[in-house]
């Protein structure tokens, strides 16, 4: 029906501009705005890099790397699952007042990680500045993953959302298991260098989400199973945030 | 054609106390059987409508009236399909606007001019249409420079004529008003009231929930008398 679909793109366009003018917003409120966040990532990178590199005596041609694109990548992992529990409280007046798809506050919370993220392209391009070598023409194979890892973090973000809205202790749940997340994830570690404690990483969803994207963008091809896990948490996790979705929509006013 | 045809509706807000929002006492509940849980996650409820019944066609104008928790905003917000009864039916037909919870989608660190982009496509305007009611928002509002200085520079009334007259910009067929003539001072009340009363011609339906008799007469050919959730 076009009805159907001319609402749908007011919806996308309408989380779309949110996402914007919120990040002109923060331009606004401070000159660097959302460099903010590249600044810290950067801070993040080199004082890992410089840890790590002293403790562990890694080889900073492939260590450096490995560990910027990883930070970046969960910068927007950690960014959407954070602020998904919390999104529907916050949202209560929007929600209270005003007829509102919870999909699209979701999707504004999606696409303002997908900004972040455009901004903290500036470290990887600074990235394969310095280490040329690792730049190849695999790179390309980091698009399909980057939209497994989007499809991926969209039906978390919904389903965590109505999680937190019913429950008001989930969010600090999140925000204490988080760490705990990043040091099961390969952002400190490519896989093949943890030896036998790799099934810690295997555990975490988002290793596989961090594998598809970082592996091309490190010059070398991802697992298969690492696509396939992530491709099965679509279908199996979007289904489950579509039931929660139509099974709990009509509570969300009541809840927030 | 545009019409509201409510059938018998009850809403209940749920009462949801501290236990029933924590997800650990509710793994607690499962955890002990539910010998806990009645008690932890005892729900109750206000039952705001009861057995509501109403039947709106192109060229009716209705007033609500009622006591403070009557049951008004909430009669309004479920027509507007943010509240969905537990017993009844709800049939809307028409595109809906409302004129409550102003200011929702406003964003004070930029300009008043951004603002109205935001507030008018939150509230159902596409860009293009954000962009085409900027003259006549410029015009009612009489805020001159001020539209491009950022909304957190705004007194408490220039923020109300700002969402007001976004509010009122675009004409729908369904016009749903809480209570908005509180706030302004009395030149701003007189305007108010006169763009009222063209936003109100140009709605088929119009519903008005206020506790000014004067407004209901003014505005209303017709009033609902709500208590404690049921019609009169
Ligand atoms: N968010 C809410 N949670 C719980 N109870 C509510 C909520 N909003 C309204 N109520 C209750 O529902 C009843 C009707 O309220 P309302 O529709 O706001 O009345 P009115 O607009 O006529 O003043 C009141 O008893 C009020 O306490
Ligand atoms: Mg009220």
């Amino acid at each position: 029906m076009p009805g159907d679909i001319k609402d749908l793109y007011r919806q996308v366009s309408l989380a779309w501009y949110f996402a914007l003018s919120d990040t002109y917003a923060r331009y606004k409120h401070s000159v660097l705005g959302p460099f903010w966040l590249v600044l810290s990532t950067l801070i993040g990178i080199g004082g890992i890099a410089f840890i790590w590199g002293t403790l562990m005596a890694a080889d900073s041609e492939t260590f450096v790397p490995s560990l910027g694109i990883g930070l970046v990548l969960w910068q927007m992992i950690s960014g959407s699952v954070s602020g998904a529990a919390k999104l529907f409280v916050f949202q209560a007046t929007v929600i209270k007042n005003i007829k509102t798809p919870s999909w699209r506050l979701s999707l504004q919370l999606l696409f303002q990680q997908i900004i972040n993220f455009a901004h903290n392209l500036v470290l990887v391009i600074l990235l394969y500045a310095i280490f040329p070598h690792t730049l190849s023409p695999l790179i390309l194979l980091a698009i399909p993953g980057f939209v497994l890892v989007l499809l991926n973090l969209y039906w978390v973000v919904q389903l965590l959302g109505f999680l937190g809205a019913r429950y008001r202790d989930f969010d600090p749940l999140v925000t204490a298991v988080m760490p705990l997340l990043f040091f099961m994830s390969p952002v400190l570690f490519r896989g093949h260098e943890l030896g036998s404690r790799a099934f810690l990483m295997k555990l975490n969803p988002m290793s596989y989400w961090i594998n598809i994207i970082r592996e091309p963008m490190l010059g070398s091809v991802p697992h298969f199973s690492d696509y396939l896990v992530s491709i099965a948490m679509v279908i199996v996790g979007s289904a489950l945030a579509m039931w929660v979705t139509r099974a709990k929509s009509h509570r969300l006013a009541y809840w927030v | 054609m545009a019409r509201v045809s409510l059938d018998k509706i009850s809403v209940e807000y749920p009462i949801y106390n501290a236990g029933a929002f924590s997800l650990r006492n509710n793994l607690v509940a499962i955890g002990t059987g539910g010998r806990i849980s009645a008690e932890a996650r005892h729900i109750k409820s206000v039952m705001a409508l009861e057995d509501v019944t109403l039947e709106l066609n192109d060229g009716d104008r209705l007033g609500l009236v009622g006591h403070n928790g009557s049951g008004k905003s909430t009669l309004l917000r479920t027509i507007a399909g943010i509240y969905q009864p537990v017993r009844g039916s709800v049939e809307v037909e028409g595109r809906v606007s409302t004129v409550f919870g102003l200011g929702a989608g406003l964003q004070p660190e930029l300009s008043g001019y951004d603002n109205i982009i935001r507030m008018s496509m939150m509230l159902g305007a596409t860009r293009a249409q954000a962009e085409a009611a900027i003259p006549d928002i410029e015009d009612f509002s009489e805020l001159g420079n001020f539209l491009a200085m950022p909304v957190r520079t705004y007194s408490a009334g220039m923020s109300m004529r700002l969402n007001f007259a976004v509010a009122t910009a675009s004409y729908p067929e369904i016009l749903l008003v809480d209570e908005i003539f509180g706030a302004g001072d009395a030149e701003f009340q007189v305007k108010a009231q006169k763009r009222m009363n063209e936003f109100v011609e140009k709605a088929s339906i119009f519903i008005l929930a206020s506790h000014s008799e004067q407004l209901i007469k003014k505005f209303t050919n017709n009033t609902v008398q709500l208590r404690h959730g049921r019609i009169m």
